[in-house]
């Protein structure tokens, strides 16, 4: 039995990190026969409705407080199987089985996210949700604020080796950049390790060297640059992942090479985030269009042209 | 890391040589002399906008042979990884020179490729 890998995926809100994730996810199960359990860390609830079919599943958090407290709950009330092809056998644990539950958070306005994500982790572990069966948990998180709450998986051993979705995006740079300084201060207590930048692409000019260089900088690889489809769309529309609605399309084999690559990965770093100005300098280098420099700075559209 | 599909152990850090890349995809791809390897460029909406050839004997020839040769893509024309040619593109630049030159430029769009070997 292989050792199980505790993974985390983060990322900006609205980088397509739940989608990244999941598609990934599946094509870990689908081709490989991988056996994961995902653990959901954002108050969205969005990170296991392609896997199951459904619009979202009841979190921890809204379960709870319809029971009283968590310690009114079960694990089976919490985790639900996968849909379709990702529940084999509906008994055990086999091969391309994958197992789901949301922390789920407060209602807007009041309270912490994160303490849902908190609550959730300390609840699946005192249930022993983490099966000895399982090759991979697979945390999804929200990385805009890498607070204690949402810094939980990183912390005290939890996930090992995280996943950084980004793209070549000003604002998604900075996340990444801003979620490697939170591995940093968890590096030599807890042991968890950057893995690896993926680009969910937003095909924008030059975005495979900006997301390379930023990789290069801060000490990491940019494991896959991951193309915008129509594929993807159309199978979130179905509550499906892509290698469930088209498994032999393009899409679906990007995610295959990114799953293969997962699999395979082992170069798992203490990362070297870069300071704000470093940054700005590396935007400025790889992310401007031919023959432009700093110059631009502030210079309109019709000014350049002239 | 990953380069060109090939697994470089994370002993040799996140910047591997060229060379060395070089070296692993050219024994892998084996003796490419007299193969014409064909690329197309497509939109999104699969419409051909582009079609190259890549010349024998340069890195970037071995490369897509290579790729060719370890696809799982069932189809005759086999889809690049986007991964996969800008990376191409980045050492064939570096170590091909002025004969990628175009090939290159084009590589580096945003245009989804496949290639074909005869």
């Amino acid at each position: 039995m292989s050792e199980l890998r505790q993974i985390a995926f983060y990322g900006k809100g609205g980088i397509g990190k739940s989608t990244t994730s999941q598609n990934t996810l599946a094509a870990m199960c689908h081709y490989y026969g991988k056996k994961i359990l995902i653990v959901g860390c954002d108050p969205k609830a969005d990170s296991t409705r392609l896997i199951l079919h459904e619009k979202a599943q009841n979190t921890i958090m809204q379960l709870a407080s319809e029971a009283g407290s968590v310690e009114d709950l079960e694990l089976e009330d919490v985790c639900k199987p996968g849909a379709a092809e990702f529940n084999p056998d509906e008994n055990d644990i086999t091969d391309g089985y994958i197992m789901c539950t949301e922390s789920g958070g407060p209602e807007p306005g009041v309270g912490c996210a994160g303490r849902g994500v908190i609550t959730a982790i300390n609840f699946l572990e005192e249930e022993g949700a983490y099966d000895d069966d399982l090759d991979f948990v697979s945390y999804d998180v929200l990385g805009d604020v890498v607070c204690g709450g949402f810094a939980m998986p990183i912390r005290e051993g939890k996930a090992q080796e995280i996943y950084i979705v980004m793209s070549g995006e000003m604002m998604a740079m900075y996340a990444a950049n801003n979620i490697s300084k939170g591995i940093l201060k968890y590096a030599n207590t807890g042991g968890v390790r950057l893995a690896g930048l993926i680009c969910n692409a937003r095909m924008t000019d030059r975005e495979y060297d900006l997301a390379k260089q930023l990789a290069k900088a801060i000490g990491t690889q940019l494991i896959h640059f991951v193309p915008r489809s129509n594929h993807v769309q159309r199978a979130e529309l179905r509550r499906m992942t892509v290698v469930e609605f088209s498994p032999k399309s393009d899409q679906a084999l990007e995610y295959k090479e990114l799953a293969r690559k997962i699999i395979a990965n082992d170069l798992k770093v203490i990362p070297k985030p870069l300071e704000m100005d470093d940054l700005e300098a590396l935007l400025m280098e790889f992310g401007l269009e031919d023959g432009a420099d700093e110059a631009i700075v502030g210079q309109k559209e019709e000014d350049i042209a002239s | 890391m990953f380069i060109c599909g090939h697994h470089f152990p994370a002993s040799e850090g996140n910047d591997i040589e060229f060379e060395k890349v070089v070296e692993k995809v050219k024994q892998s791809a084996g003796d490419c002399s007299g193969k014409v390897v064909t690329l197309t460029g497509e939109t999104t909406k699969g419409d051909v906008v582009v079609t190259l050839e890549v010349p024998e004997g340069t890195f970037a020839h071995s490369a897509f042979v290579d790729f060719y040769n370890q696809s799982e893509d069932e189809r005759e024309a086999k889809m690049v990884y986007f991964t996969n040619k800008y990376q191409i593109s980045e050492i064939s630049k570096a170590v091909d020179g002025e004969i990628t030159e175009e090939l290159c430029k084009n590589l580096d769009d945003m245009y989804l490729y496949r290639v074909k070997v005869v």
